[in-house]
This record gives C-alpha cells, structure tokens and sequence, in this order.
C-alpha cells in the first residue's frame, strides 16, 4: 500500500515537475515570441549615402561625370534601354532607364545634352520633365555587432507575386494551419527515412521563420520541439498577415562579405540594386528560389544553378496558374540582370566616415544608430571622391617616380567642399584612401606655412584706409630681438626684394614682406581676423606666426579658407544633410547656415591676389582664360625645412586643400609647388570644373598699375597690371615715365555712361 | 511742338545728367554709411509682414526647375513646415546658385525662424547676385533692414 503510495507521489510529483517545466519553457519562449515581434521587430543599422544627383533643364553638367556617377550606380551601357538600370549615350543625347528612387519614379528619359548643359529631358511619352533624380549610392553603414542588415519592408510595398510565389513554393497550406503541418511533416518523414538522412524540410513559413529568429540551424529533435512549441505561440499571438510580412522582412538571403542581407527589401537591391517595387516577376521569382540555398543558388557566384533554380520556380508559379505558358516561356529566356555590386559592407571612404561620425556624436548615441534603421543622407559626391582618391594616389606614385623611393611612405590628405554652402564633398586621410587609420584631414596639425599670409593680407585690406593691394610692403632685412633671442626671417629664394606692392608679395609668397606687415597690424587685429575666418584655436604671439608657425588641421584650414572663396560669407562645413527615420520623416537636419563675417570687396581684392598665384606665381601653368572661367585663386605653402606641402585652391565652385609631407615629421623634397599643387592639379584636371558666374560688387573698380612701384601704369606700358581697388582709394599718381604709354580711358572709371549706370545700381549697405 | 520736343529733351538731358553726377565715385566714406534711407515702399514692406510674404512668393526663378522646387517650398511655407521649406530650398540652390529668388526665400525663411542675422546674411549673399532685379535688390535689402 504504502510503495503504491510511493509511485503514485513519485509520478505525481515527476507529472507536476514536467508540467511546471513545461509550462516554464513554453512562458520562455512564449516571451521570446512577443518580445521580439511586438516591437521593433529587428536592429536595422544606419546607412550612409551619398548625395542623391538632381538633373535639371538648363544647368550646367560634366557628361563624362554623369556618366561615372551612372557606372557607379550599376547602370549598364547599352544601344537600346529597355530594362531600368541601363542607359545609352549619343552625341548629345543620354537615354537612361532609371530604377526610381522615392518621389523619382522609374521608367526611360530622354536628355538632350550641348555644351556642357542639359538643354531638355524628356519622358517616355516625349513630355518635358524639368527634375529627374538619380538614387544616391549606398556608402557604409553603421552595423550591430550581428552585422544583419535589412530593408524593412511594410504591406503596401510589397507585391503581390512576391507573396503567390512565396506561397507557392514555400508554404501552399499557410493559410490553412496553425503554424505546423502535419500533412508537410510526414511526407518529409518519410522522404527522410527513405533517404536514411534528413534531406527534406517539412516546415511551414511559420516554423521557418521561428527557427531564424529564435533557433540554431543544427537539426535535433530538442530544437525542433521548441521550433514546434514557438510556431504554436507565433500562430497564436498574430494574424497571417503579420506572420507573412516578418518572414519577407526576415529571411536570410545573402553573405556580403561580414554583412548578412536579410529580407527581400534588402535583396532587391543587393542583386538588383532598385527596390522590390521595381522588380519583374522573373526577378523575384530568382529571389524566391534563393531561399532554399542562399549559397547554392547566389546569382553572383552560381549563376547556372541560380537560372536553373529560377525557371523551377517559374514552373512553379504557371502549374498554379499564376503566370500563363506564354509568360513562362519569356520569363525563362530572360538573363538574370544581375546588378554589379555597389554596397560596401564598410565604408569605400573611411575619411568621410570619421567626418560623418564625428559630426553624428554631438545628437545620436552608437546604440540607436546601429538598431533604429536611420537613413544619413551625407553631402559626399561619388566623383568627387573617387577623383580625389585617384589624385592622391597617382601624384605619390609620380613623386616617387621622380624623387626615389624615399617618398615611399609620404602621407597626405584632401578635402574637397562646395564653396558656397560648406558642404563637405570629398575626404582623403591618407595616401592609401582605403585603408583605415590615423585621418590626417581631421587629425594632422601641422604647421601651415605660406597658407597663413592671406589671412594676414586681408586683415590688411579689410582696413581699407590704409591698405589697397598696391601698397608698397618693405621685404628687406628684417631683425627681431625676444628675450635675448634674435629672429631673421629670409625668404625661400634667400633674396630680399626692397619695396615691392602689396599683390606681389602675396603671390611671390615674400616671408619678410609679410612678416612686417603682420607686424604693422598688430597681433590682436590679426587674430580677430582669424577668428572671422572661423579658426577655432588659441592664438599666440610669435612674430613668426605671420609666415607659417602656425599649425592647423587641413580640415581647421579649409574651414578658413571656405569663408574667403565664399566672399567672407562664413559657413560651417558640414558632410550630412539631413538625417531620416525609418519611415522616410526628417529626424535631424543640418541645415545651411551663414554669417557675413568680413565685407565682400576687401576679400575680392585678396581673390584677386590669390588668382594671380595661377597667373604668375606658385600654381602657374593654366592658360589665362581657363582661370578666368573658373575665378581660379589658391596658395601654396611649405613649411620649415620642407616638412609639409600645402596648397589651397579654388575653381568654379570646389574648394579644395591638400597636405603632403611624413607622420614623423621629417624633411621632405617637396615644396607647395611640387607636391600638394600636383595633386590639386591632378583633381581639377580631371574633374574639370563647370563655369562660375561673377559676383557683382559695383564698389570695385579696375586700375592698370605698375608691378614694381604700385602707381599708376597703362595697358600698353611694361609690367602694367590691371588690379582692383575699392572705389575711392585708387593710385592717383602716374609717374612721369609712364605718362605717353598709360591710357586713362582703358580704366573702367569716370565714364558718363558708368557713372549713370551706377546711378541706378544699388549695393548692399 | 518744335519748342515742346526741344523742351522735353533738355529736362531729360538735365535730370540723366543730375542723377550721374550725385554718384561721388572718389567719396571713400560712401563705402561706410549704410543704406538707411529706405523709400516709403520698403518702410511699408517692413511694417506688413504678409505683404512682404505675398512679395516674396510673386518672385519667380528663371530656371523652371528651380521655378518648380520654389513652388513646392511655398505650399511648405503656407503650412509653416519650415524644416522642409528649408530642405526644398536648399536643393533648388544645389542646382544654381544664382537665383535671387531663392536667396529671397531663404533670408526670409530664417527671419521666420527667427535668425535675424543669418536672414541678413542670406540677403546679403543675393545682393551680389550680378543677375537679379531693382524690384528683388529692394526686396532683400528689406532683410538688411532687419
């Protein structure tokens, strides 16, 4: 009686414990289930892209660029579009057959192109379309430690043959079971005892999508009770709709590089490069039949077993009558349209990236930019980049050709910003662009050399009064006693040149010139100009400061440089637009700002100057109409000894700064000449800027002076310049030499009809 | 009517020759004093917010591309979406830059925001625009005023 007693509590008890720890396991995974399906479903990490490319009638274009940015985007050259993604070029005409992009929908345009401009575009139907837009290139993205990445997809994107053939191929019965299908389970059973392994699945869409999000793909018993248990609860908890909509969203579909791409949103623009809107039917059938073997079947590396597998599913999709025998024989023609691969896993540009994330810090956390799905929508221009890289690379190669292979190890960095809203185009932090590392475009501070004299010649001419560009600097001798320290700056050619104009030494970069001016101004007057220019840096007073002790970041000296090419119009640069939510809304913006810090005339005079660093100077070599259409000016730099090689330009509207020279600080060949100017040279030549257009300052008025003494000079005197001045503080005096060769009429002042015309023009107060 | 054409002649030939001869173009302190004088025209623009809007939205670009993003960026004002009157703006001068229609805007967006200085800025950017018109020159030096 008493041992009956005992088995009873024994089974009793073991029924108790089983139940209890079955009832624990299903509340676990019954969590596991809603936790992870009721809100964000999965982290989907940030993604960077590049700043989509807008085309519009009537403005100017680089069509050999338009054409590299199509390459880049994966269109392919073809005589007749007739799929999205491909494009044919005449003469003057590009026909592209764009994939769409947001508000961009796709379909075939027309662009009538000539002299360098697009004169029309028109669609299909031969009607004017003023705006087209090209989808920006996908740049990096921000990953969870996972690296899962996705493209989330809601109901009305999807379409409805990526659900039939879902249905069809995966799961015929969905909407019929309860997450589990007997029927499936024993046929594969016995496909499986017949085999002597397992070699068929029977699982639903639901079981299949339990065992991605909650399970190991290791076959055993134990996984496939709790797969069973959690399709139970997943049928339990959600509609089939839902149910459906988190497998299209969460499939595993391929392995690029350390990135997995998960769900058909992102599939379709891993292989496709459009969205899944876009896609045929073939093309989503190739998708479909992926599923079974993501490696097998990868249309990139199999593409045999991929065609093969994609018309299986195609016969699929017409015994179920989905699709009729006609379509099924065309579709199976087809080639897989395949796009090349365009998504880097990690950034092409890190340089760009430690910008972008260096400005991302100041408003979002790491952990949300790895799961909230945020689209950054950053100013990088693809060609730029690219340009620049290439640039870089092919100037140290060809200074290496002429300098030997001690250059091996020179390192540099570029920037390329947009002049007028400080948008940041293109970043290089090394001389191997690629390669992650020590960005010397935001971390190098370096001695900028000759790089600082503008700042102090427009401190100079913002006073106006006393300062015109032919004004006569002293670059003799110069001794400088400090604390039993004596100073003597020389000047690179070793010479001193006596009285020469205020111009003059600028492009000839006199050390001594500018020096004393520096001095005459003081050091206060000069430091409140470099903090209108936007240097954010503790200034102090060594004299040697004026020709180029001072040290800057590249990114520190453009940012300067940015507020005199934009006529002293400061703007803070900035690589990212505006940053999106998952559902497409403005998140953050970073809006164009400006603030008008110096008056645009003083700094016209010094552009002048620095144009004539291209006429006569340092960056010689351009014929004179070409920097005429671009407003071309720049600067090189060299510092002590030759350790760094700097040169700032700017043409049409890119600004662009370069730096050379050796992390450990060692004394290079090159000067600013030699060095950063060829690789600025390199850059421009190949992205060949687009015209500018003047800007109108009706309180300048051109003078011909003399380049020695400053005065008053004629066309057809020797050694005459024609120079700017603002109006009232013009040379007045013509040297008695000078009187039969100057011509007073070929001045631009004193005309009746200037005068008149100025009558009726304003200007900005 | 011989004697009335002479007359009418010499009072045009007296009032082109009067107003180029007030242009002192020696006079270096021009270059200093800012334009206060403003004409009963902008006073009034001042003074009526909404007309300075109407104003505003009557300026058209000479790009109809640009002329199509300006008028998406006026329905956003209308709604005061300013984020997006911002984002539409500044794409149209992605395309151009020399646009006074859209420095026109963008000064008068940020007074909205209430970015008196950067309004002032923008104003000031498009009045060396060498392209623009008397009628948008007075417009944006409404903002100057600001």
């Amino acid at each position: 009686m008493k041992f009956k007693l005992s088995i009873s509590l024994f089974i009793g008890s073991f029924a108790v414990i089983i139940f209890i720890f079955s009832a624990a396991l299903i509340a676990i995974i019954d969590y596991r289930v809603t936790a992870k399906l009721d809100g964000v479903l999965w982290t989907v990490p940030a993604k960077l892209y590049s700043r989509p490319l807008e085309l519009a009638e009537n403005i100017e274009i680089n069509i050999d660029n338009l054409v590299r940015e199509l390459e880049m985007l994966s269109y392919i050259e073809v005589s007749n579009p007739e799929r999205s993604g491909q494009f044919s070029l005449s003469k003057d005409n590009l026909q592209i057959f764009l994939r769409g992009y947001k508000d961009q929908r796709s379909g075939i345009f027309n662009i009538s192109l000539g002299n360098q401009k697009i004169k029309r575009i028109t669609n299909q139907l031969g009607l004017s379309e003023d705006l087209i837009k090209l989808e920006p290139i996908v740049i990096g993205g921000m990953y969870p430690a996972h690296m899962e990445d996705r493209v989330l997809l809601d109901w009305p994107e999807v379409p409805q043959i990526l659900i039939e053939t879902i249905l069809a191929v995966e799961d015929q019965n969905f909407f019929n079971h309860y997450g589990i299908s007997l029927k499936s389970i024993s046929r594969a059973f016995l496909t499986n005892i017949k085999a002597g392994e397992v070699e068929q699945g029977g699982s639903t869409i639901t079981q299949q999508l339990a065992k991605s999000l909650f399970f190991t793909s290791e076959q055993t018993i134990k996984r496939k009770v709790m797969e069973a248990i959690a399709s139970l609860l997943i049928e339990f908890h959600y509609s089939k709709e839902e149910i459906l909509l988190a497998y299209i969203n969460d499939v595993f579909l391929a392995q690029s590089g350390r990135r997995a791409i998960h769900g058909f949103g992102l599939g379709a623009h891993h292989f496709f490069g459009t969205s899944i809107k876009n896609l045929d039917t073939d093309q989503i059938a190739l998708l479909v039949g992926m599923l079974k073997g993501p490696s097998l079947y990868n249309p990139r590396r199999n593409p045999k077993n991929a065609t093969k597998r994609r018309n299986l599913v195609l016969s699929v999709l017409k015994r179920n009558f989905n699709i009729s025998d006609a379509e099924y024989e065309n579709l199976t023609i087809k080639q897989l349209g395949i796009s090349a691969p365009n998504y880097r896993t990690e950034t092409k540009y890190p340089a760009f990236h430690d910008l972008v994330r260096l400005e991302l810090q100041e408003n979002f956390n790491e952990r949300d930019l790895r799961t909230k799905g945020l689209a950054i929508e950053t100013n990088v221009d693809p060609i730029l980049q690219d340009a620049l890289e290439v640039a870089i690379v092919k100037t140290k190669n060809q200074l290496i050709n002429k300098y030997g292979t001690k250059l091996n190890d020179l390192e540099g960095a570029a920037i390329a910003v947009d002049i007028s809203n400080g948008e940041v185009k293109a970043v290089v932090g090394s001389t191997r662009p690629s390669s992650y590392g020590f960005n010397r475009s935001i971390n190098a501070i370096r001695p900028i050399g000759s790089l600082v004299k503008p700042f102090i010649y427009l401190t100079a001419l913002d006073q106006y009064k006393d300062y015109n560009l032919t004004t006569i600097l002293d670059d003799s001798r110069l001794s400088l006693s400090s604390g039993g320290i004596i100073w003597e700056p020389d000047n690179f050619d070793k010479k001193f040149h006596g009285n020469i104009p205020l111009h003059v030494a600028l492009w000839q970069s006199y050390n001594i010139a500018s020096a004393r001016l520096g001095l005459d101004l003081g050091f206060r007057s000069v430091e409140t100009m470099f903090s209108k220019l936007g240097i954010k840096k503790q200034f102090q007073d060594y004299p040697s400061l004026f020709i180029g002790s001072f040290e800057l970041s590249p990114y520190q000296a453009i940012q300067a440089y940015q507020t005199i090419a934009a006529d002293g119009f400061y703007t803070p640069l900035r690589s990212i637009r505006e940053i999106k939510d998952i559902k497409g809304e403005i998140e953050f913006s970073y809006p164009y700002s400006i603030e008008q810090r110096i008056r645009p005339e003083p700094v016209a005079l010094l552009k002048f100057a620095m144009q004539q660093t291209f006429e006569r100077g340092t960056a010689r070599g351009y014929p004179s109409k070409t920097i005429e259409s671009w407003s071309a000016g720049g600067k090189t730099g060299t510092s002590d000894d030759q350790r760094d090689s700097w040169f700032v330009g700017f043409a049409g509207e890119t600004l662009v700064l370069v730096w050379l020279g050796f992390d450990d600080n060692r004394q290079t060949p090159l000067t600013g000449r030699t060095g950063a100017f060829q690789v600025w040279k390199n850059f421009i030549d190949d992205i060949n800027p687009v015209f500018k257009q003047k800007t109108s300052l009706p309180r300048i008025n051109y003078v011909w002076t003399d380049m020695n003494d400053g005065l008053l000079s004629g066309k057809r005197c020797k050694n005459s310049l024609l120079v700017p001045f603002i109006k009232g503080t013009e040379p007045n005096i013509t040297p008695t030499v000078r009187r039969k060769c100057s011509n007073r009429k070929e001045t631009s002042d004193g005309g009746f009809l200037e005068r008149l015309k100025e009558a009726f023009e304003g200007g900005q107060g | 009517m011989k004697f009335l054409r002479l007359y009418i002649t010499a009072v045009v030939s007296i009032f082109l020759f009067s107003c180029a001869s007030n242009q002192t173009t020696r006079d270096i302190s021009a270059y200093e004093v800012p334009v206060n004088d403003f004409s009963r025209t902008v006073e009034l623009l001042i003074a009526n917010e909404d007309f300075l809007e109407t104003e505003i939205m009557r300026i058209n670009a000479l790009n109809p591309s640009v002329q199509r993003i300006i008028l998406g960026a006026d329905e956003f004002l209308k709604d005061k979406n300013y984020v997006k009157v911002n984002s539409e703006l500044e794409r149209a001068l992605r395309l151009t830059k020399t646009e006074g229609a859209l420095y026109l805007r963008i000064a008068h967006l940020r007074y909205k925001q209430g970015l008196l200085r950067e309004s002032e800025s923008f104003a000031s950017r498009g009045l060396l625009l060498s392209n623009i018109s008397s009628w948008e020159r007075l417009l944006l030096n409404v903002y100057l005023k600001n």
